[in-house]
């Protein structure tokens, strides 16, 4: 469910007079393999084109190189997609020394080497999307491949920038960039967040053994899970102001990626949420055990005797006594010897019923009606 | 490093509207000498000058409103919008009493938000005052309430009848869904600024240092307050965002220009992406400190009632004081902000089983208001 809103969510793009939607994908190291995220990512750029013609994608290479990305998409794609190659080629190198072919690179594959320059950087991603736009498409998604990259050529606050003037721009209907989290100081990471309106990230199904436990054997076999499954979270900002936590799980299958619920996880969220009280009201089932049987001062006579409770019905040990009389009579045969005994008041509880919890007449204001 | 004082080091404040002796000061002189004070600024306790926030409920939980020549801060939500709410109300008040009201924002084109700005409700006078008795006479019983029931007797108000008509001029309810009249914002005293591609926040100081200069310079007896409101001062997209000391030199010297005049400053700030350390120098700046948290989607349901009208939650941290060294004690820090008939903004107290003692102190240790969602709601 959460995978097929945050889809849902970049193919609709944004409403008249609001910024398109973003997705920040974060990626990090003890979700290990960290092509977990990156198999998200793929995963997301397959559904968004594989919904229709309308949905086309301006994908910006940075962390693998155009051909791979073209040769996971289907031919009939290849139309729909606009590739910015910042992988072949970031630092110039090659154009300083050999000017390229004019027409080596395939139609839909574009190579920038200017990557310091933003400006010019933000220019030709509009351009793709405006031929795109030109071909028929009306809804054209900007994925960037991995954001920490363009962090190492342009400062935070000008990638910022970029990335907030593409969602005010009306020829970009939703964006969404990789990241990943352990490269960045948090600051780093908080400020992508800020920007962004939904947030996804990986975490292992499995967390990392504590060494200083004995059962180290157990916990490392299934450590084995991390490498198909992994917990799936996302933070999504509503526009009520309201924030919406949902995960999920992921498996990875033969390159795939499939998405399943969990329905335990809710409760944890909540957890985390909700005020620490100060005093516990759930009982352990020791406690429970303990309360069962803690005895009542009033319903013990104070001599030692044994704990006699006239509950209404008859007791195990009156009918031990004289299984023919009745109750009343048996009670009354206790009240003569222990009067013999002692001259001390004594006590008798009638309890009401054997279920009865403790507190359960203790609010006067239930019936209260205002 | 110096990050300035708390609100104890500075006893007197020159500006023009307070009454610095107190010894002359009584109820009766204060009605009779308020029709020399401008539209929009009131004096309250200790003779120290207020204005509205635009929220009433805002003004009543502060004692007064913001006061005049404080800078007050509000620490924003990375995930909900709700200090725009603040914005909207604070600047619309300003227009309405027409005071000059300066606005930066990070956006290219922060004048389009002034289209955003409520307009304020009309209201009709007998509704108000059959509130107002009624208040009262609820006070007078000395009724101790359990908490289960305060929520049907609504909250008591410290205004006495004489003060209605004032009140009612000082702060104004906003229809959040009406805009404010055209005519009203293309007046010559507001301004807007944009911060987004700024490198560095000389621009932006110069233009506060000419505001306030211009208020002062105004015909002298009857210089309005001036209200400057500043959103997102460190937004990640500004371009002057990793000069962290230089955006607290800057807010040094906001606080030092407004502190001498008559204006009040009102910054919002995503506190999340600062550093721990910077965020923490940037709270003590304040004078009144506020931080707006977004509500999980359902999951609080169960604890507190009204849940479904809640936008968010609003916590109060500092609450500026002048000419005292008392310190403000609050009944409760945590409101709840709600939408009342869609239109008006209302800060409730949040209705909930009360939670022992432990709250409150863990809320001392836990004052940095990151966004983590674990820290404790304070009743």
């Amino acid at each position: 469910m959460a995978e097929g809103l945050i889809v849902r969510s970049l193919r609709d793009g944004s409403l008249p007079g609001e910024h398109a939607p973003a997705l920040c994908l974060e990626d990090s190291l003890p979700s290990p393999l960290a092509s977990h995220s990156h198999a998200v990512f793929r995963h997301l750029l397959a559904s968004l084109l594989s919904t229709g013609t309308g949905t086309a994608v301006v994908l910006v290479a940075f962390h693998r190189s155009p051909s791979f990305y073209l040769s996971l998409l289907s031919p009939t794609f290849h139309n729909s997609i606009r590739l910015l190659d910042c992988y072949s080629d970031p630092l110039a190198w090659k154009s300083n020394h050999h000017p390229p072919p004019p027409s080596h690179s395939p139609q839909n594959i574009t190579l920038l080497t200017n990557l310091n320059h933003l400006p010019h950087f933000l220019s030709s991603i509009l351009h793709l999307a405006k031929d795109l736009g030109a071909q028929g498409h009306d809804r054209v998604t900007v994925a960037i491949d991995s954001v920490t990259h363009m962090l190492r050529h342009a400062p935070l606050p000008s990638v910022l920038q970029l990335l907030t003037n593409l969602r005010c721009h009306e020829k970009i209907s939703s964006l969404f960039w990789l990241i990943h989290t352990d490269l960045h100081e948090p600051k780093v990471i908080s400020s992508f967040e800020y920007i962004s309106t939904m947030i996804a990230s990986l975490q292992p199904i499995v967390q990392l053994p504590d060494y200083a436990n004995a059962n180290i054997s157990a916990s490392i076999t299934s450590l084995e899970e991390n490498y198909s499954k992994a917990k799936f979270n996302v933070r999504l900002k509503r526009r009520n102001g309201r924030v919406k936590l949902l995960c999920e799980e992921l498996l990875i299958e033969q390159g795939s990626v499939k998405f399943s619920s969990v329905p335990s996880v809710s409760s944890v969220v909540a957890q985390n949420l909700i005020p620490k009280v100060q005093f516990n009201i759930q009982l352990s089932d020791k406690e429970r055990m303990d309360r069962a049987n803690v005895v009542l001062p009033f319903e013990h006579q104070g001599n030692g005797q044994n704990i006699e409770i006239y509950d209404g019905r008859r007791s195990l040990s009156e009918s031990q006594k004289d299984p023919s009389s009745t109750k009343i009579g048996g009670l009354s045969e206790q009240k003569r010897s222990n009067n013999n005994k002692s001259e001390k008041g004594e006590i008798h509880y009638i309890r009401d019923s054997d279920d009865e919890q403790p507190d359960s007449d203790e609010d006067p204001d239930d019936d209260l009606d205002i | 490093m110096a990050t300035g004082g708390g609100q104890q080091e500075r006893p007197t404040r020159p500006s023009s509207f307070s009454r610095v002796s107190s010894s002359s000061f009584s109820p009766a002189s204060s009605s009779s000498t308020s029709t020399s004070l401008p539209p929009g600024v009131r004096i309250g306790a200790n003779g120290a000058a207020f204005v509205s926030s635009g929220i009433p409920d805002l003004d009543r939980i502060l004692g007064g409103g913001f006061l005049v020549g404080s800078v007050v801060m509000v620490m924003e939500d990375a995930d909900a919008p709700h200090h725009l709410l603040l914005l909207r109300n604070f600047m619309s008040q300003g227009i309405v009493h027409g005071q000059s009201v300066l606005f930066a924002g990070p956006t290219k084109e922060p004048r389009s938000f002034l289209g955003t700005l409520p307009s304020p409700v009309v209201q009709k006078e007998g509704l108000k005052i059959k509130h107002d008795v009624s208040d009262v006479q609820d006070k007078e019983k000395g009724l101790r309430i359990a908490w289960q029931y305060k929520k049907y007797f609504g909250e008591q108000t410290a205004v006495d009848s004489h003060n209605r008509d004032k009140k009612q001029e000082f702060s104004s309810d906003f229809d959040l869904r009406k805009p404010l009249e055209r005519q009203l914002l293309n007046s010559q005293n507001v301004e807007c600024i944009s911060t987004q591609d700024a490198f560095d926040l000389s621009k932006l100081q110069n233009h506060c240092l000419t505001f306030v200069s211009k208020l002062s310079m105004k015909d002298g007896i009857n210089s309005n307050a001036g209200r400057i409101a500043i959103q997102s001062l460190c937004a990640p997209q500004c371009g002057y965002f990793e000069k962290d000391w230089d955006m607290l030199s800057f807010i040094r010297s906001l606080r030092a220009t407004v502190q001498s005049s008559n204006a009040v400053a009102v910054i919002t700030f995503p506190a999340s992406v600062l550093s721990n350390s910077i965020s923490k120098r940037w709270q003590h700046l304040a004078d009144t400190l506020l931080s707006i948290r977004a509500i999980p989607d359902k999951d609080l349901a169960k604890l507190l009632t009204g849940y479904q009208d809640m936008l968010g939650f609003l916590h109060v941290h500092k609450v500026a004081q002048f000419n005292s060294q008392v310190p403000v004690i609050l009944d409760a820090s945590t409101y709840s902000l709600k939408l009342q008939k869609r239109k008006s903004l209302v800060l409730e107290r949040l209705n909930q089983a009360p939670v022992e003692g432990s709250s409150g102190v863990s809320y001392a240790t836990s004052g940095s208001c990151s966004s983590s969602k674990g820290s404790l709601l304070d009743f």
